[in-house]
């Protein structure tokens, strides 16, 4: 009995050292940045936060991203924006990643405003609800959502015209192809994937009339392994050039492990697949980013519902893969000069549905909100949209 | 679907089954020394992050594959040690390995997401290969694969044939027996838990290393959870673990192929198959046999060894 | 084994209930400061940065309260089947099917006012997750089929329902794709109690509490409930029998985690959709196992790990550390609890015997 006692008192003496050993180190770090996280803030909402940083601390900006930022797809390149900002004077950036739709969402957000946040992205769509119904106690923080259409007095909902860089990544692929079947790995039957599968399969009519594009839904943003074993059943069929709507880069190493094709998303791929990579739609947000941000703490940021595109540089094409040829390298790149002059515009009709029915009159352009809630397949692309 | 699919289906079903038959297996090995260890998810996850890390810092998959299996029998270790030496309850241990398990291969692992490693390529068997059908299904794969293809009937030399087998077996089913004659339940207890976890890593290597050269959060997306059904679903029996591996395996490859083909099938309930079938076919053997299953199970499996006195 | 000897215990010693916790608590805790520590983070500031999340304002307690609400009801149910040594680990699938139950009420009725519609609503979740949980025991008492088992798969298969009724029949039209039902009809929402972000589920929490108490301190079935669970032998001499016993149990832990599943669909989310699923049936099992069958502990630990999740989520914010630091601190002190346990039923004392 004594000696049992020992062994339990033994443990607890050896457990304050542990606890001591982790309070040292507290003199010599100084705190991260956490303005005041510990104040109890009781009814005082909203908050005064004062557009101004207070007393030269910095303004602190935050993101919030629905997958890992190490991810090399979507999130990866909001964080690469946000690094820049984060260089930027006066500025502090936090973010919070793999961060569920839904209540999660919302508290963390929720935390960002308490804590006297400057402005803070959310980048999914799944966020929207979650941010409107923050930004309504909190008017002088700006909220900014990416992917979504609700708008506010201090919300704006951004997103970038990613189907111009998949058209001209179907153009690619089109010439490509040698059996003209193109399979697309793709997360979610939602208008932005929907309206990029159009996108690349116009493309590749483009050059190829008879091009023909397959769907497979993977129903998940980040599953390397599940994504890869889509990409394999789509070569299974005979495709022989990879797209993907998908943050991991499964389907290109899929693609490389054939022997055939590929095209990359988000970012440039290569690294994974350098045989087969041959190009990508990717995002660049540094630009929209940087002069949101300037603008928000200047005050002069208008709130309202922006789709940039390849113009503004929001969207770009990845440098080719050495395998492309220059006659198609030139005709490309004309296409995405004609894009940037605004001379041609994507999803100009004539554009047939699957069933025939047209869906965009001759020479006529579709609206932006028919774009927007796009949940069509063009003809040519085989799939469901569910 | 057309009927030229079957074949990479087949395929397809024994590459995505691999790392569920390792799993499976090395389950099987830790319950038949009487210990159930249901942090199986946990133990391959860590796994699967050790071999790709270890690939990377390396540039041997070999050695990552090696690293995989240590540091799931490490973490299965303190299973072994709550439940061997602190007689903690088995069930509720394992569900709390399998919460750390995940948990630490998610911290540690997130900064490496995004990143490659070296990792096994497929090959073709040289003359096997070219064996109309059954070459295009087994034998163009990587390494791992037909490492896995000699498990199960060494497996069942080594249960049915040698000493230790035996012994392991007494530890299983009669420990106090065991013990009786001689022998060291304890240790042959520690035994199962460390051979088994070895083998659960290496499942969990495969997916970092050969399935993809990939790295991410969750990557065994449920598995290790396929393996403990799928050791009841099996039996304990080797052949029949493979058997089903492959079929759960195959599930979510065939539903892909499904899609690819242009058929749409509610993914959901295809998706459901591996967990619906282990419970219709334990109903079945229990109906045709009352308790068949639970007699197939090791008599002591999941009971703790009291000490003496 | 080491000259140590290790005998029986006939009870468990006093000390047991006031020291396990806090040692395996430190443990852990000095387990994650290392970790924390092997990533260049501060542990003292990693700490610090923990409990603020949880505790450092009201709405951080707010928030806390939040994720208790499921996470109790859940663990209820739960440490009742294991005090009868159901190993009941469905909570999960339970949770999921109760949420589905309650969604198919407010979208089929949803033209009912809300005081017929939100029993209507709470009834159908406490149906569907106790058949949830009904079947895997009546497939243990009539077939023998291993519970732990049985309930892990229906985990599962449940999770797989509740995503295709969103992906599917149940899908927001309005959503653009997405996998989520429509928003609920206010009267389907349970309500918040005003000026708060608390709403009326933690008014059900303490109702379970208290009823659950009520039931196993003065009524028969209750102090059988807790008298089989030591024994079978002692099962035999109750008067409800065994079987009865076990399915009533089970189908109450399924309404229970059911009624927490309603919660969050109704008055968190407004919706039903995927992400509900975040692992509040796992929570509960460890919450069941360190707290017994005593609601007022059960309440302390659902808290006490609703505050882990809530501050292991500022940990990311703040230090940029992967909130999975808080599933490594919930496996480990589960762990070092299950190894302080021991101690309960043992004692060891120096001097080898024989052996």
């Amino acid at each position: 009995m004594r000696g049992f006692r020992l062994i339990a008192l033994l443990l607890c003496l050896a457990a304050l050292p542990l606890l001591a050993a982790c309070g040292e180190d507290k003199a010599e770090n100084k705190p991260a940045p956490q303005a005041a996280p510990a104040q109890a803030e009781p009814a005082a909402e909203p908050q005064a936060a004062p557009a101004q940083g207070a007393q030269g601390e910095d303004a602190k900006i935050g993101f919030i991203y629905v997958s890992p930022t190490g991810d090399a797809g979507w999130s990866y390149s909001h964080d690469v924006a946000r690094k820049v900002i984060e260089e930027m004077p006066g500025v502090t950036t936090s973010f919070v990643e793999s961060v569920p739709e839904g209540p999660d969402a919302e508290r963390v957000i929720l935390n960002m405003a308490r804590k006297g946040f400057k402005a803070i992205f959310a980048t999914s769509y799944g966020y929207m609800d979650s941010m409107e119904k923050v930004a309504k106690e909190f008017p002088e923080i700006a909220f900014m959502h990416c992917s979504g259409y609700k708008t506010g007095p201090n919300m704006t909902a951004y997103f970038g015209r990613m189907y111009e860089a998949r058209y001209l990544s179907g153009m690619v692929a089109g010439a490509m192809s040698k059996t003209g079947k193109l399979g697309y790995a793709a997360a979610f039957p939602i208008p932005e994937v929907i309206r990029g599968i159009n996108a690349f399969a116009l493309g590749a009519q483009a050059v190829n009339p008879a091009a023909e594009v397959r769907v497979v839904w993977t129903k998940t943003w980040y599953d390397p392994a599940k994504e890869k074993e889509a990409a394999k059943s789509l070569l299974d069929v005979g495709c022989d050039v990879i797209a993907q709507h998908q943050d991991s880069p499964g389907p290109q190493e899929a693609a490389q492990e054939r022997g055939v094709y590929s095209i990359g998303y988000h970012t440039d791929m290569t690294a994974f697949a350098p045989k087969a990579h041959l190009t990508a739609p990717i995002w660049n947000w540094t630009p929209f980013y940087k002069d949101a941000v300037e603008k928000i703490l200047a005050g002069t940021w208008q709130h309202q519902a922006l789709w940039p595109g390849l113009a503004e540089g929001t969207v770009d094409l990845a440098p080719f893969g050495e395998m492309v040829p220059q006659d198609v390298r030139d005709m490309v790149l004309a296409k995405k000069q004609e894009i940037v002059d605004g001379k041609y515009k994507v999803f100009t009709g004539p554009v047939f549905d699957q069933a025939g029915k047209q869906m965009v009159p001759d020479e006529q352009v579709a609206e932006d909100k028919d774009l927007l809630g796009m949940t069509w397949f063009v003809k040519g692309v085989v799939g469901t949209t569910e | 679907m057309e009927a030229a699919l079957i074949v990479p289906l087949l395929a397809a079903a024994v590459q995505s089954g691999t790392p569920i038959l390792f799993a499976t297996l090395g389950e099987m090995f830790t319950e038949r020394a009487g210990v159930l260890n249901l942090g199986v998810e946990g133990m391959m996850v860590v796994g699967a992050l050790a071999a790709f890390l270890t690939a990377q810092a390396t540039g041997s998959p070999w050695l990552g594959l090696l690293a995989a299996g240590c540091a799931a029998a490490l973490v299965g270790g303190l299973h072994g040690v709550v439940c061997l030496h602190f007689l903690g309850n088995q069930t509720v241990s394992g569900l709390a390995l399998t919460i750390f398990g995940v948990g630490l291969a998610n911290y540690l692992g997130t900064p490496f997401i995004g990143q490659r490693a070296p990792g096994f390529e497929p090959f073709d068997v040289p003359v096997l290969s070219a064996i109309p059908l059954l070459g295009d299904i087994l034998f163009r794969h990587d390494a791992l694969v037909y490492l896995s293809f000699l498990l199960p009937p060494l497996f069942w030399l080594f249960w049915h044939r040698t000493r230790p087998g035996l012994a392991l077996t007494a530890a299983g089913e009669y420990p106090r027996a065991a013990s009786a004659a001689g022998l060291n339940p304890v240790a042959l207890r520690w035994a199962g838990i460390l051979a088994g976890g070895f083998l659960v890593g290496l499942g969990g290597a495969y997916l970092s290393l050969a399935y993809t050269h990939l790295w991410t959060n969750g990557m065994t997306a449920g598995r290790g959870w396929i393996a403990v059904a799928l050791v009841i679903f099996a039996f304990w029996r080797p052949g029949r673990a493979m058997f089903g591996a492959y079929l759960f395996g195959g599930v979510m490859a065939f539903q892909l192929r499904l899609q690819a083909s242009g058929t749409d099938v509610p993914s959901s309930f295809l998706l459901m198959l591996p967990y619906a079938l282990t419970v219709l076919a334990l109903v079945l053997s229990a109906l045709r046999g009352r308790g068949a299953s639970s007699s197939a199970a090791p008599a002591a499996l999941g009971v703790n060894i009291e000490p003496e006195g | 084994m080491l000259g140590l000897t290790v005998t029986r215990r006939m009870e468990p010693p006093r000390w047991g209930s006031i020291f396990i916790f806090p040692v395996a608590l430190g443990v852990s805790l000095g387990v994650s400061c290392l970790l924390l520590a092997a990533q260049g983070k501060s542990p003292a500031l990693g700490l610090e940065v923990l409990w603020s999340g949880a505790f450092g304002a009201w709405y951080t307690v707010e928030d806390t309260l939040l994720k208790t609400v499921p996470i109790f009801l859940c663990s209820l149910g739960v440490a009742v089947t294991f005090r009868m040594q159901v190993w009941n680990i469905g909570a999960e699938g339970q949770f999921a099917l109760g949420a589905v139950g309650a969604t198919w009420a407010a979208l089929t009725f949803a033209n009912l006012p809300g005081a017929l519609l939100l029993p209507l609503m709470f009834a159908c979740a406490a149906a569907a997750g106790g058949a949830w949980a009904a079947v895997p025991a009546w497939l243990k008492l009539r077939l023998g089929i291993n519970e732990i088992i049985s309930t892990l798969m229906f985990n599962y298969i449940g999770i797989l329902i509740l995503e295709y009724l969103v992906y599917g029949p149940w899908k927001d039209a309005g959503s653009h794709g997405f996998p989520m039902t429509s928003q609920f009809v206010p009267a389907a929402v349970v309500g918040h109690f005003p000026g708060t972000r608390l709403h009326w589920g933690v008014a059900l929490c303490v109702v379970c509490a208290v009823g659950l108490w009520v039931l196993l301190t003065r009524t028969r079935p209750g102090f059988e409930l807790k008298a089989s669970g030591e024994s079978l032998r002692a099962a035999r001499y109750a008067r409800m029998p065994y079987n009865t016993l076990v399915l009533l149990v089970m189908a109450l832990c399924g309404a229970l985690a059911g009624w927490a599943g309603l919660l969050e669909a109704s008055a968190v989310t407004g919706r039903l959709q995927p992400s509900l699923m975040v692992g509040y049936g796992f929570t509960a099992i460890v919450v069941a196992w360190l707290a017994r069958l005593s609601p007022a502990r059960i309440a302390l630990f659902s808290f006490f790990l609703a505050a882990l999740r809530v501050g292991a989520e500022n940990l990311q914010l703040e230090l940029g550390v992967p909130a999975a630091f808080g599933g490594i601190m919930e496996g480990l002190i589960l762990l070092t609890v299950l190894a302080g346990q021991f101690f309960n039923g043992y004692r060891i004392r120096p001097g080898g015997a024989h052996r």
